[in-house]
């Protein structure tokens, strides 16, 4: 269909003044990509799904949302307020709240199945390096547009889990407390801070949007890794891009709109994880919940900042935990990219991905001694993983490399 | 030769022009961040007056200071001695770690120890120092009415439910705690016997 409609006259007459078919050769129907990629390498083209979701029902919901703390009669908040009304009086006001809080979960969960799929088969490796460090910028990004957005609907969980990130900001030595202030636009959590976040939240993706770009041009250049991590010949060991993964990937997006919006349709709120219970009490900013804990995407880090008994170290941790991801291309060494052919990398890496989702659990359960113990055990071997890299590939015994994939 | 003295003189300029566009670059930033400080009427809603005699024996109100809660605790002579013998378990017994736990008027060791104007009107702000939560009053000793929350020789004071730091009946942060001061004081006097204003 696309070769018919590119040999028409209007395609023509367009392709004269844009190069459009060009583009289209080199970035599909002549784009080569390794033809053995596993389902893994579906998550991508999902992420750039669910950020447009993300940014359609964001810009439906912002018709509606009223970004302030002012009290209204009923003794709640304008914005606590307008939030309740998208779900009740607004035309399908409660499907777009539904699509925007699941899909920021969803958002997640994809991304991090293409973070992890990058760690097992080696793709952060050389001459990817560049090409992972701007996925470590979108992480970074995707986690504040995220935080933004969770102060907007101003519930306890909203109003206290930005009090204490803005806290964790307020403890950098110098520079801390002007942050805070710039965050809070006051000497609390309060209506600055809420008009503030809401400008930023609608920043932050668009933001994204244009650092994707970015992200897939640097693909582009270096090419997609593949489960071997051999380096691909063109021709020999490639398939073009158009048809073969474009309608591998609609396969993909078909298999995610289904559990996608079954769990819209269905189950929401997914058990508190996906919105919290507590989120539904109007802000109070004169009483803390008993137990207050982020989002569960951002457990695993609130988890490292718990495990060090001095605010200052905890906070540098946590940050170095996420800075971490961006040297790692440069601490492994290794010459054989896919954990398939390297038998100590791929234990550490199955462990580090179990003591992500421990770290996970630990950060959203309520904090008793034995997790606490159980949460350093796993902030030890989080950090673990990466310093030990430099010195696995001393004594490794990789596997003998197939010829060609 | 005019080909080499031109190349530095141009470089020159390269050098000097592109410095002052980032000069200018970086001036422009100061309106944009400071237009995010807290703005004027922010700042001047900065005091707060309110009448200790409305706290009842015992008793803990949560008021707001500049947006911030504040602790107004009417402590009984019980919960006083409960602030003595066990220095030992806090981090800054005389809290004079930081300025923000510190005051002028605490001229006496006793005014150090009880962290008030009057020793049984305590008045802190309620901001855990650990990373901003409002701490649970458990003012009675031992783990009798509070369970495993506290410790064993639970002294009495305020317990967090975030992160589980430990303040005694004073609000000095106990040994063990991610929180590193004793609750913040802010400025404060009274305006008669009392009546104080805060700010
Ligand atoms: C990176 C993409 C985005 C992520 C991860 C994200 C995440 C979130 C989250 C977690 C919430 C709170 C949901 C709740 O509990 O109700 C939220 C709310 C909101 N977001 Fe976004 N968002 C994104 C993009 C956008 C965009 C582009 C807009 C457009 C302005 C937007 C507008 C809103 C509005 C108006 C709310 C408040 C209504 C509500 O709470 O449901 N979002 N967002
Ligand atoms: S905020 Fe109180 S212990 Fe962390």
């Amino acid at each position: 269909m696309l070769d018919k409609m590119m040999k028409s006259k209007l395609f023509g007459w367009i392709d004269e003044r844009t190069g459009a078919e060009a583009i289209i050769k080199s970035q599909l129907t002549e784009y080569e990509v390794p033809k053995n990629l596993n389902y893994m390498w579906n998550f991508g083209s999902l992420a750039l799904l669910v950020l447009v979701l993300q940014i359609v029902t964001g810009i439906f919901l912002a018709m509606y949302y009223k970004p302030s703390a002012a009290l209204t009669y009923g003794g709640y908040t304008i914005a606590f307020d307008s939030v309740e009304r998208i779900m009740r009086d607004v035309n399908f006001g409660w499907l777009l709240r539904y699509m925007h809080a699941v899909g920021a979960s969803a958002f997640f969960v994809v991304v991090y199945m293409h973070i992890g799929r990058g760690l097992y088969y080696g793709s952060f490796k050389g001459p990817r390096e560049l090409l992972w460090i701007i996925g470590v910028v979108i992480l970074l990004i995707m986690q504040g547009a995220a935080f933004f957005g969770y102060l907007l609907p101003w519930g306890q969980m909203s109003f206290w889990g930005a009090t204490v990130i803005t806290n964790l900001f307020g403890a950098l030595p110098v520079i801390g407390e002007f942050i805070q202030q710039l965050l809070m636009g006051g000497f609390a959590v309060g209506d600055p801070t809420l008009n503030r976040f809401f400008s930023l939240h609608y920043l932050f993706p668009l933001l994204l949007a244009a650092i994707v770009g970015g992200h897939v041009h640097a693909l582009h250049v270096v090419h997609s890794n593949n489960p071997t991590g051999l380096d691909v010949h063109e021709g020999k060991s490639t398939i073009p891009f158009h048809p073969y993964y474009t309608v591998k990937d609609a396969f993909g997006v078909g298999v995610f709109l289904t559990i996608y919006t079954y769990i819209v349709f269905f189950n929401p709120q997914m058990g508190g994880y996906f919105i919290e219970v507590d989120n539904y009490v109007p802000a109070n900013n004169l009483q803390t919940p008993a137990h207050i804990a982020p989002v569960w995407y951002l457990t695993p880090w609130y988890t490292i900042l718990r495990s060090f008994e001095s605010k200052l170290l905890g906070v540098l941790m946590m940050g170095a935990s996420l800075a971490i991801l961006f040297v790692l291309p440069f601490l492994d060494r290794s010459k054989v990219r896919s954990a398939r052919y390297r038998p100590v990398y791929k234990q550490m890496v199955f462990l580090f991905f179990i003591t992500v989702v421990v770290l996970g659990y630990c950060g959203h359960s309520a904090p008793t001694p034995t997790l606490k113990l159980i949460g350093q055990l796993a902030t030890t071997y989080y950090f673990a993983f990466f310093l030990l890299l430099p010195l696995v590939n001393k004594f490794e015994k990789t596997k003998p490399l197939p010829e060609e994939i | 030769m005019t080909d080499q003295a031109d190349q530095s003189r141009r470089n020159f300029l390269y050098v000097a022009a592109g410095g002052m566009g980032a000069v200018a670059a970086g001036a422009a930033v100061v309106p944009f961040l400071g237009s995010m400080l807290p703005a004027a009427d922010t700042l001047a809603a900065s005091k707060t007056e309110f009448e200790v005699s409305t706290v009842e024996a015992g008793q803990l109100v949560v008021i707001q200071w500049q947006g911030k809660p504040v602790f107004v605790v009417n402590r009984t002579q019980e919960y006083l001695a409960q602030v003595d013998g066990h220095d030992d378990m806090l981090k800054d017994a005389n809290s004079e770690a930081i300025e923000a736990v510190s005051a002028a008027w605490m001229d006496t060791p006793e005014k150090r120890k009880y962290r008030s104007i009057k020793p049984e009107y305590l008045i802190v702000v309620a901001s855990c120092t650990h990373l901003g939560c409002i701490p649970l009053f458990k003012p009675t000793k031992g783990r009798k009415d509070w369970g495993d929350s506290v410790p064993e020789n639970w002294p009495g004071g305020w317990h967090c439910p975030c992160h589980g730091s430990l303040y005694d009946i004073s609000a000095r942060v106990i040994n063990g705690s991610p929180a590193p001061h004793n609750l913040h004081l802010m400025p404060y006097k009274y305006l008669s016997d009392t009546k104080v204003l805060i700010g």
